[in-house]
């Protein structure tokens, strides 16, 4: 973002959206210990859908938190294009968030005080700057939302609450999307539309996004799909089907 | 279950804290006031029995006249002594002289205060039975020029054996030489009261008449009742003298004394009733959403088979659990509150000597009986709302508190309002004996009346409110418009609480200045004077009759007239009786006759006012039953009846001043102020006059000589100092309703743990989370002040018109006063959210999303 970044960046991250170095989280000590991630070296490329898998407890969602800026890792190296996450202060990592990350959680991802257009363009309005309205238009109908604009999320069903979800995390055409199970609290008819939604954002808009899931059927609209276990990156499929992830999944044993 | 409540509590102390401030506060205030008076009162019990500790009998005068210091006695005749001597079983008897001076330190300015203790002169008892005093240095006083003071009095004046010592008694200042320092029992003073004393010649004199005491007290013989003395006493006294025992003269003194600190006593409990009424609606918006986050887990309680009366009584035990412990730590902080104020009452010198603390038992049970019965009765509807969840509302998912706006909660509020309105109407203008309570219970009745309606309200007021802030505020301000709304219960019991302490302070403020402006106006139209002499005595300590001769005899006035106060029994009540010279007094204060002549007023006359003769049916020629302590005729013919728009203390009963000579002693002919109309009333004249004028008034204690302007400032600033002291005594009304905003804001914040962990995960920084805390904060206290400012202007009107006829003739509203008060609630709010606001944006964003 600025000129005088240091250390300089490697010349291979230009294709990375976010990237991660050595990246190490501990919790607890002692006994108690515990590796979340574990010497973690891994690249979200730009313009791809990137998924990761793993059981429970394997640092899936540590490693989606730590990368989105709302976690801090124990040690290594972060970056959101070229910004290393280490050196940003909580001011920073709030604008960083607001303004090149979007967000899409598994449940409870819009404000039920907002309508479903205000939650949409709710972190350019935190912004102060004005939305693109021609791009909101096209998010708007892309996820087919165009008659709810006006609800309260209370108004609106599981998955069309999803889907404004998925129109906000796109509306300030952030760097990088992330997803945690987005589809977790939803029917496969309602889930697979937004997975559709995500994959015409990366094929159309070349956005670049990294879900966490365990769906093997969720994990196979990715581009790329990393598995974690205890900590660490245990393997990766390119262009993996739902058989692939599956048949994966049942040999790393959950 | 009771297991399970008391888990309950343990679990969200926290949440209760607010509940236990406001039950504390309101019970410390009540508990502090009764043990305060208790001890006031407890302190000068002791103070009386200790003065008339020696005294087995009095003899007095049947003749006396309540006033509002007292019961005033005609004195009697020193020629009783020798009957009461003679009498079987008296050691001792001697006569009383007791009157009031003011002793001049050596700046020539009163040793005393007003506000303190009178300074008395009594005469000094040779028969070492009835003597109270000895002499620490110096001997007795014995001669017309010798004064002996209490050790206190010496000392404040800083005065030795042989100085000289100014007095400012009725006829002018008097100087004596100080011949003894004397002590009271153990005490410096009088009990309290610095005294100066005189032989009893002198203090007749001086205080009193020749020849005459205020009463004979009697010492008797050992092995003899009060009670046998007394009948003994009885038999040998003449037809209008009376015989009492001591101990009923001493209880009578107590009872007198008691009878102000009764009403001193009430007037602060109102104030700790309104601040527990206040604290109630903390309690009933704690209760209410706790009931409401604990859905789930009462629902679940009943699933598993807990019935409605159990949930029910779990959530009162938990209200009485919080209820009587809040009631005792309030009971204990409003004991040292009461030892604080009574320090600090002894250091300004308004109190006894030794004042101890007593806390009676009766104000420790009423403090937690209220305190307790207030949190329980508070607790009643939430926990009845409690008792209805479903056991199904286990399964469900949202626990959020019900939208019921329903039309009934619109006609009850309605029915309340309208019962309020008409209670105040008729405690008004309905000539009531009840009044007053009518007006309490038609504001109790309003202020509740806007707490049902509050949720009706509070959204539309909420959006009109936040509309500004919503437009400049950015995201931030619109959402906290939208929470402010969200709950329009929750919100408008918050502001409810807010706006009974502001509704009493908007009426108060709005009232007094109708009052001040409708005193300035009466003033300004009615007196033609330009300059006014004033004192801050009364009776023998105000200003010498003499003073009124001397201001007329000077070149620069044209007329000068006085005015003097005293007190009769007029067709059978206490009233009092203004004097003055009405001719003169006809020129320097417009006054209309209506019927006869004011100015002819002679000593058969009395003037009254056209309202009373309207209301009495009274005309010129009628006579009315009067009775003057000291003599005079027994009826007076009414020969004026006016009209003015001069304040006057008092019905407005007006006599000559050659009346007045005829009917007060010698010590009480003084005058409360001089209205002096000069031969120059150009601005250039006035001003020349201050100088003679100065030079005539600055000699006599107490005078202070006030231009027209001044008159008015001063009156007016009567008015405030009293204004202050009833702000002060709301505070805490206005402390707790902040209070009751600062939780909540907790308990919403608490709520909303995952919104604002999704805000601040998409961006929102802590800086916007905390604006919009205070935002609603600041919508919620707006909301609560603009309905009680609006209930106060309303409450002010009608007391003002109800007061017409008693010269509050104008209604004013004090707009800056009222928008500081608008400016001050928006700060408060912004002070309430401090705290809430902080911990928002101090949520761990990651913990906020995850939590269920």
């Amino acid at each position: 973002m600025t000129a005088t970044q240091n250390p300089p960046p490697p010349p291979a991250t230009s294709t990375a959206a976010a990237r991660t170095v050595d990246a190490c989280k501990v919790y607890g000590a002692g006994d108690t210990l515990v590796n979340a991630l574990d010497h973690v070296t891994v690249e979200f490329e730009r313009g791809r859908f990137t998924a990761i898998m793993g059981p429970s407890g394997s640092g899936k969602s540590t490693l989606m938190h730590c990368v989105a800026g709302l976690d801090t890792l124990t040690s290594g190296q972060i970056f959101i294009g070229d910004t290393d996450l280490s050196s940003l202060n909580e001011r920073q990592l709030t604008r960083l968030r607001r303004d090149t990350i979007g967000f899409v959680f598994q449940s409870f991802n819009l404000v039920p005080t907002l309508t479903a257009a205000e939650n949409i363009t709710l972190p350019m309005d935190l912004a102060g700057t004005a939305p693109d309205a021609a791009w909101i238009d096209t998010i708007v109908s892309t996820v087919n939302l165009g008659d709810r604009l006006k609800h309260r999320p209370s108004e609106l069903s599981g998955g069309q609450q999803q889907r404004v979800a998925v129109a906000r995390a796109l509306a300030s055409r952030p760097s990088i999307v992330f997803a945690d199970e987005p589809t977790g609290n939803l029917d496969s008819r309602s889930g697979g539309e937004i997975l559709q939604f995500m994959r015409t954002a990366v094929d159309r808009f070349q956005q670049s996004i990294v879900m966490v899931t365990h769906d093997p059927v969720a994990a196979s609209y990715a581009d790329r799909v990393v598995f974690l276990a205890d900590g660490r990156i245990v393997d990766e499929i390119l262009q993996p089907t739902a058989e692939a992830v599956l048949e994966r999944q049942l040999r790393f044993g959950n | 279950m009771l297991k399970v409540t008391l888990r309950g509590l343990l679990a969200h102390k926290v949440r209760l804290i607010a509940t236990a401030v406001a039950v504390v506060l309101g019970v410390a205030f009540m508990a502090g006031t009764q043990v305060l008076t208790s001890s006031i009162s407890a302190s000068f019990d002791k103070v009386f029995s200790d003065v008339y500790a020696s005294i087995d009998v009095v003899v007095r005068s049947t003749n006396e006249i309540e006033t509002p210091f007292g019961s005033q006695r005609t004195r009697i005749s020193d020629s009783v002594l020798p009957a009461v001597e003679a009498v079987p079983g008296v050691d001792a008897a001697e006569g009383q002289v007791v009157g009031q001076i003011r002793v001049l330190g050596r700046d020539n300015k009163p040793l005393v205060r007003t506000q303190g203790p009178p300074n008395f002169a009594l005469n000094w008892l040779t028969e070492p039975a009835l003597n109270g005093w000895t002499i620490v240095e110096g001997a007795p006083p014995a001669g017309p020029d010798q004064i002996v003071l209490d050790v206190k009095t010496s000392k404040d004046g800083d005065f030795a054996i042989g100085d000289t010592v100014s007095v400012a008694v009725s006829t002018g200042v008097n100087t004596y030489r100080l011949v003894g320092i004397a002590r009271f029992g153990r005490l410096d003073t009088w009990g309290g009261a610095p005294a100066a004393l005189f032989d009893t010649t002198t203090a007749q004199a001086l205080v009193g008449e020749p020849g005459t005491y205020n009463w004979v007290s009697i010492a008797g013989d050992d092995g003899i009742s009060q009670t046998e003395l007394t009948d003994r006493v009885a038999a040998a006294i003449p037809a209008d003298t009376e015989a009492i025992t001591g101990k009923d003269f001493t209880a009578e003194s107590q009872d007198a004394f008691q009878k102000i600190i009764g009403i001193f006593n009430t007037f602060l409990l109102v104030f700790a009733l309104i601040a527990l009424f206040v604290g109630s609606f903390i309690i009933y918006n704690t209760f209410s959403i706790i009931v409401a986050q604990r859905t789930r887990e009462l629902a679940l309680l009943r699933a598993l088979g807990a019935s409605r009366r159990q949930v029910l009584g779990s959530v009162m035990l938990e209200a009485f659990t919080v209820g009587v412990i809040a009631s005792a730590v309030g009971v204990g902080l409003g004991v040292l509150l009461a030892i604080g104020l009574n320090a600090l009452m002894q250091s300004i010198g308004f109190s006894g000597p030794d004042t101890p603390i007593v806390v009676p038992a009766s104000a420790v049970i009423s403090s937690v009986l209220v305190g307790t019965l207030i949190t329980l009765a508070s607790a009643v509807l939430p926990a009845r709302r409690a008792a209805t969840i479903a056991p199904m509302a286990a399964m469900r998912d949202v626990a959020t508190e019900s939208r019921g706006l329903s039309r009934r909660r619109i006609i009850g509020g309605a029915v309340l309002l309208v019962g309020g309105a008409a209670s105040l109407w008729f405690g008004l203008f309905g000539n009531s004996d009840s009044g007053l309570q009518l007006v309490g219970l038609g504001a109790f009745l309003v202020f509740m009346g806007f707490t049902v309606i509050g949720p009706v309200i509070a959204p539309p007021m909420a959006r009109a409110l936040g509309a500004p802030l919503a437009r400049f505020g950015g995201v931030s301000g619109r959402i906290a418009r939208e929470n402010a709304m969200r709950n329009p219960r929750r919100t408008a019991t918050t502001a409810s609480a807010l706006m009974i302490g502001v509704g009493l302070v908007g009426f108060i403020a709005v009232t007094a200045q109708s009052l001040k402006v409708s005193t300035v106006e009466a003033i300004n139209t009615s007196v033609t004077a330009q300059y006014v002499v004033n004192t801050d005595g009364f009776g023998s300590t105000a200003l010498p009759i003499s003073l009124v001769g001397q201001i007329t005899a000077l070149p620069e006035v044209s007329t000068a007239a006085g005015i003097s106060a005293t007190f009769a029994n007029i067709e059978g009540d206490a009233r009092v009786i203004i004097a003055t010279q009405p001719a003169a007094f006809e020129k320097v204060v417009a006054i209309t006759d209506v019927e006869g002549s004011f100015a002819g007023l002679d000593t058969n006359g009395i003037a009254i006012p056209k309202t009373m003769a309207k209301d009495k049916k009274l005309a010129v020629g009628d006579s009315l039953a009067v009775n003057f302590l000291h003599g005079g005729p027994s009826s007076l013919v009414i020969e004026s009846i006016y009209d003015t728009k001069f304040p006057i203390q008092g019905p407005g009963y007006f006599i000559s001043d050659e009346l007045f000579a005829q009917v007060t002693p010698p010590d009480q002919q003084t005058v409360q102020s001089i209205y002096i109309d000069l031969t120059d009333t150009s601005a250039a004249g006035v001003a020349e006059a201050r100088v003679p004028l100065d030079a005539v008034t600055s000699a006599v204690p107490g005078a202070e000589l006030q231009s027209l302007k001044e008159f008015t400032k001063a009156q007016t600033d009567q008015a405030n100092q009293f204004l202050v002291i009833v702000y002060v005594l709301l505070a805490l009304a206005l402390v707790i309703a902040i209070v009751g905003v600062i939780n909540t804001l907790l308990l919403s914040v608490y709520e909303r743990t995952r919104e604002l962990g999704l805000l601040r995960a998409v961006g929102m920084s802590r800086r916007q989370v905390r604006s919009s805390i205070r935002t609603e904060s600041v919508i919620i206290s707006l909301i609560g002040t603009l309905i009680g400012l609006g209930i106060g202007l309303v409450f002010g009107w009608a007391l003002v018109k109800a007061l017409y006829d008693q010269g509050i003739t104008s209604f004013a509203v004090p707009w800056v006063q009222l928008i500081v008060i608008v400016a001050l609630a928006a700060l408060a709010g912004i002070g309430a959210a401090l705290y809430p606001a902080w911990r928002a944006s101090r949520l761990d964003v990651l913990q906020a999303i995850s939590s269920e």
